[in-house]
């Protein structure tokens, strides 16, 4: 929860585990990463139990990368397959009851405000479709109707993935699963439009295909959940055990699903934009200069 | 015994895309040394594998191939490869990270 936190006690650091040291001495904190540099620095999150291949994973390591302050950062989330990585990097981890995430979420952005004020301390939920449009749906609407400040990221695999194969309310209709042998009957729920009725000042949809994508995106909500109010962010995030995908075509299944149902989609309020660009410099939402009228 | 993903340092170090190391899905796996190749003329620096980490999911082969068009990594037996990057060997500096080569199978 800040810079100190990480480092060492004068005098212990040579008994710590090298991962650990290194992570210290070479890692992101207090620092300005980016993704092109990965490979060059020792990241945050470590080795986890997640499957091979899985997407879920190369996302959540993508969007860890690009917290604008890891070291303020307090990740949330709850049961699903996500947590098992979200919880193996070097940053504050709250597990939220089954659904509960988006409650705790809230009392813990509002408890840091109170004893930190200004100081930047950014809150982000990572759950799954289920624990956020299904167990966690109510939570979920009522933190962004809230107008609570930080941020949702919904890793959509599309089913429960580490339950056998159930259907959720993000799984397509008519798409057969272990157990939903006769099809979902129902079409998959409209979360990016309920952010935006629920007054999300920043909504976008994105697929780890493309992780520059991923990292602009990421900033861009946490930056905007700082200043101004709530922020979703729904990542396809395919599970290839409960669809069968060979590890080494995942990233070709995210190329398919992005050109047919996960395109990529920015909504951001004018709030949003004047927030971004006159408090962190993003020069591409400053308001353009009316065209002079032609005079004949 | 088990594949994991081995980069050709020849090809990779002729070019500078860096793809593999952003689509990993693990975490500090496929690492980035600027002075692989250099003794050889070879200007960019290559990425390599702590093998030690590696699941063998492949997704890095198919970035290589597909992606970048560099066909610079294979997928190959854990014991039949040689000396090898391991977590334990790493060094990380300014900007880079080299790895002192070990077996894999003996450490």
């Amino acid at each position: 929860m800040s810079l100190d936190y990480v480092k060492f006690t004068p005098g212990f650091g040579k008994f710590m585990p090298k991962e650990y040291r290194d992570m210290v001495d070479h890692g992101p904190f207090g620092k300005k990463t980016t993704v092109s540099q990965v490979g060059s620095f020792k990241e945050i999150m470590e080795e986890h139990p997640m499957c091979a291949g899985c997407a879920m994973t190369l996302f959540i390591r993508l969007a860890v990368i690009a917290f604008p302050n890891p070291e303020d950062t307090i990740t949330v989330g709850t049961a699903g397959c996500g947590r098992l990585a979200i919880s193996q990097a070097a940053i504050q981890f709250v597990y939220g009851n089954y659904g509960d995430q988006n409650g705790v979420a809230s009392g813990l952005t509002r408890g840091l405000r109170l004893r930190f004020g200004d100081k930047p301390k950014d809150v982000v939920v990572m759950a799954g479709d289920g624990g956020m449009a299904d167990i966690g749906f109510a939570q979920t609407l009522h933190s962004w109707f809230r107008k609570e400040k930080f941020t949702t990221i919904m890793l959509d695999n599309e089913v429960y993935g580490n339950t056998g194969g159930q259907e959720s309310g993000m799984t397509n209709q008519g798409q057969v699963l272990k157990m939903a042998p006769l099809g979902k009957k129902f079409e998959k729920m409209d979360m990016l439009g309920m952010a935006k009725v629920a007054g999300c000042a920043y909504v976008a949809t994105v697929v780890p295909n493309n992780p520059r994508r991923v990292e602009s995106v990421i900033k861009k909500a946490v930056l905007i959940a700082r200043e101004i109010g709530p922020t979703y962010i729904q990542a396809y995030t395919s599970c290839n055990i409960e669809y069968a995908i060979p590890t080494e075509k995942v990233l070709e299944d995210c190329n398919v699903v992005e050109k047919d149902r996960y395109k990529f989609e920015e909504y951001m309020t004018d709030e949003a934009k004047e927030c971004l660009s006159q408090l962190y410099g993003y020069k591409e939402y400053l308001p353009k200069p009316a065209k002079a009228v032609e005079q004949k | 015994m088990y594949l994991v993903a081995h980069i050709d340092v020849d090809i990779c170090a002729a070019t500078s895309c860096r793809l593999c190391t952003q689509f990993c899905p693990e975490a500090n796996t496929i690492l980035y040394n600027t002075e692989a190749g250099k003794d050889r003329g070879l200007k960019y620096g290559s990425a390599y594998v702590a093998v030690d980490r590696c699941k063998g999911c492949a997704q890095c082969v198919w970035v290589c191939d597909n992606m970048a068009k560099h066909n610079a990594i294979k997928m190959e037996m854990i014991d039949q490869i040689g000396d090898q990057a391991l977590t334990e060997n790493l060094t990380y500096s300014e900007k880079n990270c080299t790895a002192v080569l070990a077996s894999p199978v003996r450490g």
